[in-house]
């Protein structure tokens, strides 16, 4: 690739740093000062790890409209937007004043910055939903560059992006601080409920089972990922996954009809949890309940893991491999865990229907889950056409919003086939 | 013909070290009635690229130098070009991880080698009808 493209990023189009500078050169010499804001979007690997990569392309867009329209209808005619690294996902926002404004004060700063944070968390959370809003967490750490004639003004304006990237990475630090005394309360207070997400028959479009998903009551714990992330750094995995165990089994009764099945997740680490077992699940009829077991967590003692699966399926339990096919095991690993239900990896499902690598790959696991008498999931079905080329090449069951959107009172059906779910969220009192 | 008409309008870039492959890939397609530009490396392949603007791109994988995936990534990065091509990977995506990496590249779809010709061109067709080309 030539240089050209390292001036601009190929994505937002937005310019590089380097290639930034010298437009702004002068006004920075004329006004004395320069604030530099710098934008850690710190859980957009996560997303795309979950999603795939073309799920992080759409959101950069969006982040950097909402931060180009931000610019404009604020009238910052000096300010500039830029990506700190092509192909990377961080921003920069160069902060000059305007030319009636003395100059820039901390207060005007730090309004500045949440009303851009707010319009980012809005226009995320309109295109892509709440789940990846909730995932989007936005640090801004700042630096005030006043113009030193004897230093050179690109040495002066990386110091400040340094600068300001570690004090967007101390504020990280200190929300994890905050997120994890909420997860001590959330915990304390068992003060989570459970979403059930319908899963829907390809054959039938009637409900099949409901897949619990724990959230909890706090704002800062809305997000599964989120919360788990937390508990996970912080050794609380047990406890919270304890919590939600629990919940999701509480709830069966009012939200399951007769015949439906409960898909529950289940970390393999929990495996090696005590205190999980056949009997603190207390279900009254174990072969409702699917566990299960993600792809993507590496399973350490692999002959004791399927000694502890042999006894829950002795029970009756029934088993899923959820986030099949996300590239760290292969079709040998799924199968040597037998599980009654495979559930693809979301980066599959997002635009199949632009991609016949992804169809082929989705086709081959249907082939493979027919020999071995699994049925496969999709989720994470958001289109029309999603839903047609996943029921073309053969996929059982679908679960996603194109079917069943979540509103106030559950998940609604917004399509004929996403079938007639009962009330199906519950809000727990602390 | 109106597929004719759509055929004549969309440049094929073909990328292949072997200049057998490409000729053979080139004339066949040629006579189903594509515009056919032939690039015989990575770095000819971006030159060409930029210059003729094709809607699709077949790109053989093993190549000396930028590879065939190398190519496949600055393709669909490319400002301006990038989002409107499709790119066919000429290779034996034989098992599951190789196709996992080809996602990660951007690639759209891809043939097997040594590939038939008649589902070369049953693959481009249905990449170009993923174009939404006007009629």
């Amino acid at each position: 690739m030539d240089s050209r493209n390292f001036a601009r990023d190929s994505l937002t189009h937005l310019p590089t740093v380097a290639a930034t500078i010298d437009s702004v050169r002068k006004d920075i010499q004329a006004r004395g000062e320069l604030v530099v804001l710098y934008f850690n979007f710190d859980r957009y690997a996560k997303i795309e790890d979950i999603y795939g990569w073309e799920k992080l392309d759409a959101l950069l867009e969006t982040t950097a409209a909402a931060m180009r329209a931000f610019v404009k209808e604020s009238n910052l005619t000096l300010s500039q937007l830029m990506v700190a690294n092509p192909h990377d996902d961080d921003f920069v926002l160069f902060h000059i004043p305007e030319k009636d404004v003395s100059a820039a004060s901390e207060a005007d700063i730090t309004e500045l910055t949440i009303r851009l944070q707010e319009r980012i968390t809005r226009d995320v959370e309109s295109e892509h939903g709440e789940s990846i809003a909730a995932l989007a967490e936005t640090y801004v750490g700042r630096s005030h560059v006043y113009y030193n004639p004897k230093i050179r003004l690109e040495r002066q304006i990386y110091r400040a992006m340094r600068e300001a990237a570690a004090a967007s990475k101390s504020l990280e630090a200190r929300e994890i601080a905050i997120k994890l005394s909420d997860l001590r309360d959330t915990l304390r207070a068992r003060s989570i409920y459970i979403d059930y997400h319908p899963i829907i028959s390809a054959d039938t479009g009637k409900v099949f089972g409901y897949e619990a998903l724990a959230r909890g009551i706090m704002k800062s714990m809305r997000s599964p990922e989120v919360m788990f992330d937390i508990a996970s750094q912080s050794d609380l995995i047990w406890d919270l996954s304890r919590l939600c165990r629990a919940k999701a089994v509480e709830g069966m009764k009012d939200h399951l009809s007769e015949g439906q099945l409960l898909f529950m997740n289940v970390d393999p680490h929990d495996f090696t949890d005590p205190a999980f077992t056949e009997a603190e699940l207390a279900v009254p009829d174990p072969s409702r309940v699917v566990i299960e077991i993600t792809e993507r967590t590496a399973i350490k003692d692999y002959p004791k893991f399927r000694e502890r699966l042999q006894a829950f399926r002795d029970m009756g339990y029934r088993f899923a491999v959820d986030d099949a096919g996300s590239g760290y095991a292969g079709l040998g690993s799924i199968a040597n865990l037998e599980p009654d239900f495979i559930k693809l990896d979301i980066s599959l499902i997002n635009c199949i229907d632009a991609n016949f690598i992804k169809q082929n790959l989705v086709e081959t696991m249907v082939k493979f889950a027919n020999d071995q008498g699994a049925q496969v999931i999709a989720e994470g079905v958001e289109r029309g056409e999603e839903f047609e080329v996943v029921k073309q090449l053969g996929v059982h069951l679908i679960q996603g919003f194109f079917l069943h959107k979540p509103g106030t009172h559950g998940f609604v059906p917004i399509h004929p086939r996403g079938g007639e779910p009962k009330q199906t969220v519950t809000h727990l009192s602390r | 013909m109106e597929t004719n008409s759509i055929a004549s309008r969309t440049q094929i870039l073909v990328v292949d070290d072997n200049p057998d492959n490409a000729h053979i890939i080139r004339d066949y397609l040629e006579a189903r009635g594509y515009p056919i530009a032939v690039a015989y490396d990575g770095e000819e392949a971006m030159a060409l690229f930029e210059k003729v603007q094709p809607l699709v791109v077949l790109l053989d994988v093993m190549m000396p130098g930028k590879d065939g995936w190398q190519v496949c990534r600055d393709m669909k990065l490319h400002p301006t070009l990038g989002k409107k091509i499709r790119v066919i990977m000429v290779t034996a995506l034989d098992d599951w991880m190789n196709k996992r990496q080809a996602l990660q590249t951007g690639a759209d779809d891809y043939v097997e080698k040594p590939f038939e010709l008649a589902k070369l061109a049953a693959t481009v067709e249905r990449n170009i009808a993923m174009l939404k080309v006007p009629a």
